[in-house]
């Protein structure tokens, strides 16, 4: 077992001990005890960490092969779920779909996400490339300029009034009751979500390590110069990124549109700042990395407003990404760099 | 020589910044001259009126400006208003979004020379945002629908005394509305009470709290923000055998995804109880929940009028602000009765505002705080399957 390994194993098992402790806590102690109320916040962290898992995989991509801080990624989402409902709206809409429902939902999700797709093309070929050899703070600055651009955009375009995707009109409140009618309720939906997110992580895994296009990430991400020696075209390499990247924001946009209804302009800043922290938790460059944060963000988001009174998961939330950052920079599943000397 | 310079560049900055503290220290004599400086009424007065035309409050944010229009527009059309034409002139405060933009409408108003009076804004969160600039410009506002108590008791959140008025009854008369309702007729014994963390909300369900307490019905209380979308763990708390829940929220498309949740998770059996500012038929539709809402006439020709004008949809929630702009119009109209006016002489003839009948359904007068003198209570409505609020009590 070599010490990297060793290392994440470790803060592994730390952040296991910290929730059977809290777990513990949880089911014997609290005010609101019990087994089944705790799986049900953790069913629901679940399945609200994989769409945070899916922005910050965009956020780790970016960072991976770039090391720039996209800010305009959680408006990519944003407008990914606004290119889902016009979808939606174009097909009949939520109450008299012109089209089967599944083909509908999967009609969403392909124009969303290659809306979305074009858009980081577009934000990247025109707002990052030319800052390419700049100081790394102008790149920076360009991006929360692409996201006040992009919010802006949105509020001229579509107005600043929520919209109703109505995911319940159109998908049911069908579900399943674990362990009995007072069971935990795990919604279709929901497990759709999940599935959705796992998959599309595990292909951009598969991408990532056994394809072309993944080594030439890889190798980007590595020494970009040296890539280019080696007859790897960077600028393709990191639109190809962008593209994936802003897809996956486009489908958790759509996600999240048919999971919890309303949508509006500014729902990106915040959906966006929780994919970042999770991208940050998890070790930023890191696949699984992500994954993790956004479902440990999830998870943390679910239980603090189930055992805490008021709205103290914000709080709660980005209190622990500083405690993370404190005891482990590089977040769970990172390394920390290497610097040449 | 270059000491002198340097000297004399300090003394200029010293004397600009003072200068520019002494101007602040003396913004409440710019006060008296903005609220006095006179304007030449003319054959077009004009008024302000803020509201949420774009946000998530822009569903009854729109009823109010309908409202508020539908008076004007009556008012020009008579022939006696031939040359006293009143013009609109409208502020997006987007509620829910953020309260500097009620704050930049305040501001855009307060610049405008030829403006005499405003109607709105919407929120009592809006309103005490945005009750210094009115005030240092001198103009007086009519809201309405910010209900929270404490906007005229002149210390709590600020005084506005002389400027803020409210044609609609505060939360102390809807609180027990709601809780009478809960108690009384619909007979519960558990409610979960969840407010939206803002002012007008947490008045409304403190008030409501406190009397529910008092009867020995068992209340939770929990609260979320505007900007919240999935409330699945907090639906997660609340016990299947809850009554009902209370929600005195402002956001018409947040309550309506709270009930979706709900529903979703299973305890669809559990009633909501909104509060006026939920007032949007076709918004929140989940039916069966009930709201408590503004009083009005059935009755009165213009009530009538408008039902008919918008197919049957009162739009209700707008209402008060059609009595709003009636006060603003008549103020105006009297300030300008000798053809010049001031801010200040619209703002002593808001205070004293007589209209023997409204559309609310009893006489308008305002006592010095800023309420009306003996408002009529709430009314109780109840969602139908086709979205419409019917009037159950």
């Amino acid at each position: 077992m070599n010490s990297t390994l060793g290392q994440r194993l470790g803060n592994l098992s730390g952040l296991a001990l910290a929730l059977v402790a809290f777990m513990f806590y949880a089911v014997y102690l609290s005010p609101t005890q019990g087994w089944t109320f705790f799986f049900q916040l953790t069913v629901n962290g679940i399945i609200l960490g994989s769409l945070y898992a899916l922005i910050a995989l965009g956020y780790t991509m970016v960072y991976g092969i770039l090391k720039l801080l996209n800010f305009a990624h959680g408006d990519v989402y944003m407008i990914g779920s606004f290119i889902g409902f016009g979808v939606l709206t174009l097909l009949g809409g939520p109450l008299n779909p012109a089209i089967p429902v599944a083909l509908l939902v999967t009609c969403m999700f392909v124009v969303a996400m290659l809306g979305s797709g074009l858009l980081g093309l577009a934000i990247e070929r025109f707002a990052y490339r030319p800052l390419r050899d700049a100081p790394r703070i102008a790149p920076l600055i360009s991006a929360l300029g692409v996201a006040f651009f992009l919010e802006n955009s949105a509020l001229l375009l579509f107005g600043s009034q929520f919209r109703n995707y109505d995911g319940f009109d159109l998908i049911s409140y069908n579900g399943i009751h674990l362990g009995g009618d007072n069971g935990v309720f795990v919604q279709y939906l929901g497990v759709i979500v999940i599935v959705g997110a796992v998959v599309l992580m595990l292909a951009l895994l598969g991408l990532v390590r056994w394809t072309r296009l993944g080594k030439a990430m890889r190798a980007v991400s590595f020494d970009r110069e040296g890539a280019a020696m080696m007859g790897i075209d960077p600028d393709r390499v990191i639109a190809a990124t962008f593209f994936i990247g802003s897809a996956l924001a486009g489908a958790a946009g759509v996600m999240f549109g048919l999971l919890f209804s309303q949508i509006y302009h500014l729902m990106g800043f915040l959906a966006g700042l929780k994919g970042f922290t999770a991208a940050v938790v998890g070790g930023i460059g890191s696949i699984p990395g992500a994954m993790l944060g956004g479902i440990l963000v999830g998870l943390i988001e679910s239980w603090a407003k189930g055992y805490l009174n008021g709205n103290v998961s914000d709080l709660v939330v980005f209190g622990i990404l500083i405690g993370v950052m404190l005891v482990r920079p590089s977040g769970l599943l990172g390394t920390p760099a290497l610097q040449k000397v | 020589m270059r000491k002198f310079v340097v000297a004399a560049l300090l003394a200029a900055g010293v004397a600009a910044l003072a200068s520019a503290a002494l101007g602040s220290t003396k913004s409440p004599a710019r006060v008296s001259s903005a609220g006095s400086a006179l304007v030449t009424c003319g054959k077009t007065r004009t008024i302000g009126l803020a509201a949420p035309i774009t946000g998530p409050a822009a569903a009854i944010g729109n009823q109010q400006v309908r409202w508020a229009k539908y008076y004007v527009k009556r008012w020009n059309a008579q022939k006696a208003n031939k040359n006293k034409q009143i013009k609109v002139i409208s502020g997006d405060t987007q509620l829910g979004v953020d309260t500097a933009f009620a704050v930049k409408v305040a501001k855009s108003f307060a610049s405008n020379s030829k403006l005499l009076g405003v109607v709105g804004p919407a929120g009592s969160q809006e309103v005490v945002a945005s009750t210094s600039s009115y005030k240092r410009a001198g103009l007086g506002y009519v809201s309405g629908s910010a209900t929270r108590t404490t906007l005229t008791d002149g210390h709590t959140d600020g005084n506005r005394r002389g400027y803020f008025f409210r044609t609609v009854p505060n939360d102390g008369a809807q609180a027990p509305v709601v809780a009478n309702w809960m108690t009384k007729k619909l007979k519960w014994k558990r409610v979960y009470i969840i407010d939206d963390q803002e002012t007008y909300s947490q008045g409304l369900a403190d008030g409501v709290q406190k009397i529910l307490r008092a009867r020995g019905v068992k209340v939770t209380r929990d609260s979320i923000s505007q900007n919240d979308s999935d409330f699945s763990s907090k639906i997660a708390k609340i016990p299947s055998n809850t009554q009902g829940i209370y929600i005195p929220w402002q956001l018409a498309p947040q309550a309506q995804t709270f009930g979706q949740q709900l529903k979703a998770a299973g305890k669809g059996k559990i009633k909501l109880f909104g509060s006026d500012g939920l007032f949007a038929p076709g918004v929140w539709k989940i039916a069966g929940s009930y709201d408590s809402a503004f009083p009005y006439n059935p009755t009165d020709p213009a009530v009538k009028t408008y039902i008919k004008a918008h197919k049957g949809n009162g739009e209700f929630f707008g209402l008060p602000s059609y009595v709003a702009a009636q006060v603003v119009v008549g103020a105006v109209t009297k300030a300008c009765a000798d053809g010049k006016a001031t801010r200040a002489e619209v703002r002593k003839a808001i205070a004293k505002t007589n209209l023997k009948t409204s559309i609310l359904g009893f006489p308008v007068r305002f006592v010095k705080s800023g309420e009306m003198r003996a408002p009529a209570t709430f009314g109780v409505f109840q969602i139908q399957s086709n979205g419409s609020f019917k009037r159950i009590g």
